[in-house]
């Protein structure tokens, strides 16, 4: 294969640390035809990373290329053949870096210099690498910024990044990528830090002005809707190694890897049957300090044999696809035919939920508002009441005794604060809580203090919300002793009981919060929110830093803890996917206000808001044949210091006309009963007169 | 920019009067009372009415406060007890010496400081990080008195390369026609400070090679020296401001034991003679001064600050 752009054989990759070599990377073979997109996925620790790090020479301190090479088809395609990036000087790196390969990285947010302005950013390949002035470096990152579609960039180039929002400044680090016009784009989770909607037009930015400048990219991610339809071929990765290669299609249609096939089978998106619980991959990822013998993924695997712990399988092509170029590494593949064979390891069917709904209500809400003033310090009051921000803003529902009620909304949308104040963090400033009857502000010091033990908060991060120097027995005692529940003795049981519940060993009670894996510390995070028994579990993004497999295990497990306790959850997500697996009802936030509520399955399978239908068109499936249904929603959210007038999603709704620019939504059923929506123009299924029409018209 | 200057110096002058009282306080805390201290413990209890008569001090506090700071404002600080010269006089004198040794050194300290923590930070666990890590513990826990008799017994009594007493004249001009006879109290002064700023300058630099946004700018393709230059540097100032507006104070004060060893007539000289005369004015107005030097201490890191950091312009 002469016409590659890019060709990675055998490549090893080495971290060395305190005192122990990682074996990062063990043998990677890619091959990047130009103007081609190539997907990497695969979970946190599998190598993706580094891989694409690799190419560039950017490896983190301690690690370096140990073997193998990473042929680059010339700075401009020279005579002399390519270029062994894993092998050349750093001079020679330093002329490729920015200007043939150019690279996006996560956080839009940290991988910006603070203290240097836009523009100078984003001219600084230009000036590194033509022979520009600096005028015309200004005025061609200008324009870059301009292809990027920033507004008005010759404004924002005087802009530091934090006066940018989180997709503007991933929008500038695709500028700066892209100023030089490389040949090879590599993007590291590009959109992993964004919000649903913001990650829908970057990535659609991405596939257009790779469309249009005829570059290649390699696209690494650990989201699986991500790739679907956004590239050409997919290398799933796994221990440091690759486990399957294929395009995208066969590949999301026919996985053959077994691992590959219990990832995807993991997705919430993909479970048949809400009330059904996720196929999960059991244990934990290799830790690639010694190399595992066999296969590595045989330990996790249902379908292992002796065969596969002792022999490493080879990455082989198999006829039975068809599929040109589909090859993996497994010994007992799984069978291309569809519905044919058992995934990985589906655990037996536990009865479903209690039907939801028929409980009475425990948490009740009444147009519960929070404001901020936007000002701190003792002259804030001065400044007048109008600098305030409205992070909530009268929010009604109803949760029942033993259901899921699930919260979903972009970031700032008020979600969190929102779980806040039900579990008495924040007092409203204005509506009222009703907890099991009681109007949680009239409560006395001694009666709040049991409120506490009947309303527990789970975090997305639990290890940051433990003390790092406690144990874990310190840790879950913490709170009985607080709650002055039982002796010693009791407590110690009741430890023993709680680590019980959520799957982890008695033993962990003398270690240290940093010696669990991330799913493990979720378990414990469960387990000190339940530590007391309480009724309420306000759940806030508690699966969003987990892997796909670890994020099933961890939905499965507060499943069977609701069954077993009676929970009621407030399960508080921007992933709707996630949310529509759990819940029993929905709530859909947008700028403090709640727009859309109702049961689960009637709001995801027939939204009446605009903003619901929306996300929903917006979010990335897991399937690269998924058709692009309706219109994605564009523009961002505005400031919740100064939100628009009437209703406030009318900014960016296709449907908005005058009236809602004056009078705000009242609350309304207009299909179902439970099912309530805050629009002037819902989308019911009998368009009431002209409806739908996104016309601008007279009113009344 | 303009905005946030104007808050903290509004911030600051309100910080200056609440000085003010302090100071006022204390001059009335005096054992019993500025009368005592002036006329002895021998005065009659008819001497101290009348002296207290004479000086206002009958009247209520708010009343003596307000008039206390008529005076202040004015430049009226009182009258030495001892040298027979007004207070403000002895200040005008002093003040610039002492500011000159404190300005030299801190600039010293800086430019040596700077460079010194990004060649630690660079050759972080290398031979050079190890030497210079322990050069400058070394000259941290050295007391600057002894430090002071070291460089004096080597530099002057050795070696002979520079006086062991400072510049003696009345003026600034005077001190500085004699650059030579500054070079010891600067150093000595300087030592320290610039083992503390590099030990900063160096983790602050560590923690920005750390950075994501470093990351970029090699992905950029920039070399290692001019992202130092470009993108660290500024960032790594940031912390190094803070402690420069800490310094600032302490210095104006801690420049007594170099003072009196150099016998280098500045404030420190100043309040160490008041300390031990009992000069009670002398001892307040430098307190007050020490206190408007904390103030202009914060200020200069805010402003600092707002200079290489834009996101505090803008926030504030």
């Amino acid at each position: 294969m002469t016409d590659s752009l890019l060709r990675i054989e055998d490549l090893h990759v080495e971290i060395a640390g305190r005192g122990r070599t990682v074996h990062a990377l063990d043998g990677i073979d890619l091959d990047l035809a130009p103007g081609e997109a190539l997907g990497i996925v695969g979970e946190s620790g599998c190598g993706k990373t580094m891989t694409a790090l690799s190419v560039l020479g950017l490896l983190p301190g301690g690690g370096k290329v140990t073997g193998g090479r990473i042929l680059f088809d010339g700075p401009r395609g020279t005579a002399d053949g390519p270029t062994d990036l894993a092998a050349a000087p750093e001079p020679v790196l330093r002329d490729i870096r920015g200007n043939t390969i150019g690279m996006v990285f996560q956080d839009p947010l940290t991988s910006l210099n603070p203290t240097l302005t836009i523009g100078a950013q984003v001219a600084e390949p230009l000036l590194l690498h033509t022979r520009c002035t600096k005028a015309e470096a200004w005025e061609k990152a200008a324009e870059t910024l301009r292809l990027v579609g920033m507004p008005r960039p010759a404004e924002r180039m005087k802009n530091y990044p934090h006066q940018l929002s989180g997709g503007m400044r991933q929008r500038v680090a695709i500028a700066m990528a892209l100023v030089c016009e490389p040949r090879l784009l590599i993007a590291d989770e590009p959109t992993t830090a964004l919000d649903v909607t913001t990650q829908h037009q970057i990535l659609e930015l991405i596939d257009e002005l790779r469309e249009r400048l005829g570059m290649a990219m390699i696209l690494v991610t650990h989201d699986l809707g991500v790739i679907a339809r956004r590239v050409d071929r997919v290398a799933v990765m796994y221990g440091g190694k690759i486990a399957e290669r294929a395009a995208v299609r066969p590949l999301f249609a026919t996985p053959r890897h077994r691992y590959t096939q219990a990832l995807f089978a993991a997705l919430p998106e993909r479970a048949t049957d809400g009330a059904q619980p996720l196929a999960t991959i059991p244990g934990l990822p290799p830790s690639l300090v010694t190399r595992p013998a066999g296969c590595r993924f045989a330990p996790r695997c249902g379908f292992a044999t002796d065969h596969c712990r002792t022999t490493e399988p080879e990455l082989t092509a198999d006829g039975a696809t068809g599929a040109a170029g589909h090859t993996f590494a497994c010994f007992h593949p799984a069978d291309p035919a569809p519905g044919q064979d058992p995934t990985a390891e589906v655990r037996p069917a536990a009865p479903a939920a209690p039907p939801a709904g028929t409980g009475e209500p425990l948490l009740r809400l009444d147009g519960v508002a929070k404001t901020y003033p936007l000002h701190g310090g003792p002259f804030a009051r001065r400044r007048g009441a109008g600098a305030e921000v409205s992070a909530v803003a009268g929010i009604s529902l109803t949760v029942r005794r033993g259901e899921t009620f699930g919260i979903v909304g972009e970031s700032g949308c008020g979600k969190s604060t929102l779980g806040r104040m039900v579990v008495g963090l924040e007092a409203p400033t204005g509506g009222t809580i009703h907890f099991a009857g009681r109007d949680i502000a009239t409560l006395t010091k001694r009666e709040l203090r049991a409120h506490r033990r009947d309303v527990q908060l789970m975090f997305q991060d639990s290890y940051a919300s433990m003390d790092p120097r406690m144990r874990v027995s310190a840790v879950l005692r913490e709170p009985l002793v607080i709650q002055g529940i039982g002796d010693r003795a009791e407590q110690a049981r009741r430890i023993a009981g709680l680590l019980d519940d959520v799957g982890l060993p008695r033993g962990a009670v003398d270690r240290y919060p940093h010696e669990f894996s991330g799913g493990q510390r979720q378990r414990l995070g469960l387990a000190r929110a339940l530590a007391l028994s309480p009724s309420l579990v306000v759940a806030d993004e508690p699966v969003s830093a987990l892997d796909v497999s670890v994020q099933a295990q961890i939905l499965n497990l507060m499943r069977d803890l609701q069954r077993d306790k009676g929970l009621t959850y407030l399960f508080i997500s921007h992933d709707l996917a996630v949310v529509r697996h759990l819940a029993d009802s929905v709530g859909v936030m947008y700028l403090g206000k709640l727009v859309e509520t109702g049961p689960a399955e009637r709001v995801f399978a027939r939204p009446l808001h605009p903003y619901t239908r929306g996300l929903l068109d917006t979010v990335n499936a897991p399937d690269p044949d998924a058709e692009q249904a309706g219109t994605p929603l564009g523009g961002e959210t505005p400031s919740a210091a100064a939100p628009p007038s009437g209703c406030r999603f009318r900014t960016r709704c296709p449907a908005a006309r005058e009236l809602c620019a004056t009078t705000e939504p009242p609350v309304t059923e207009p299909e179902t009963p439970g099912h309530r929506v805050a629009c002037h123009f819902p989308l019911t299924s009998e368009p009431a007169g002209d409806g739908a029409a996104p016309t601008a018209g007279p009113i009344q | 920019m303009i905005r946030f200057l104007a808050k903290r110096i509004a911030q600051a002058a309100i910080v200056l009067l609440l000085v003010s009282v302090i100071v006022f306080v204390l001059l009335h805390l005096l054992p019993g009372g500025p009368a005592r201290a002036i006329l002895g413990i021998q005065a009659t209890p008819d001497s101290i009415a009348h002296f207290n008569h004479q000086q206002g001090y009958d009247r209520s506090l708010p009343e003596q406060y307000v008039q206390y700071l008529g005076r202040l404002l004015s430049g009226d600080l009182g009258e030495s007890y001892k040298l027979n010269q007004t207070v403000a006089s002895l200040l005008g004198e002093r003040l610039p010496k002492t500011a000159l040794l404190a300005g030299l050194s801190i600039v010293l300290a800086a430019v040596l400081a700077v460079p010194l923590g990004i060649l630690q930070a660079v050759r972080r666990g290398k031979a050079a990080d190890y030497v210079l890590t322990g050069i400058a513990f070394l000259a941290y826990a050295t007391p600057v008195f002894f430090l002071g008799l070291v460089l004096i017994l080597v530099f002057s009594q050795q070696l002979q390369f520079f006086p062991a007493e400072a510049p003696q004249a009345d003026t600034l001009g005077g001190v500085l026609a004699e650059p030579r006879a500054l070079v010891l109290p600067v150093v000595t002064t300087a030592l320290g400070i610039i083992a503390a700023f590099s030990r900063y300058m160096r983790s602050a630099v560590l923690d920005n090679l750390g950075e994501e946004y470093v990351r970029t700018a090699r992905a950029k393709g920039q070399s290692h020296a001019r992202i130092m230059a470009r993108h660290v540097l500024r960032n790594a100032l940031i912390p190094l401001a803070t402690l420069l507006g800490l310094y600032l104070p302490t210095l104006f004060s801690g420049t007594l034991v170099v003072e009196s060893m150099f016998n280098y007539p500045g404030m420190g000289l100043l309040f160490w003679n008041a300390a031990q005369g009992s000069d009670f004015p002398v001892l307040l107005g430098v307190t007050l001064i020490v206190g408007v030097a904390t103030v202009l201490g914060s200020l200069i890191t805010d402003i600092a600050y707002a200079v290489l950091d834009p996101r505090i312009r803008s926030v504030t």
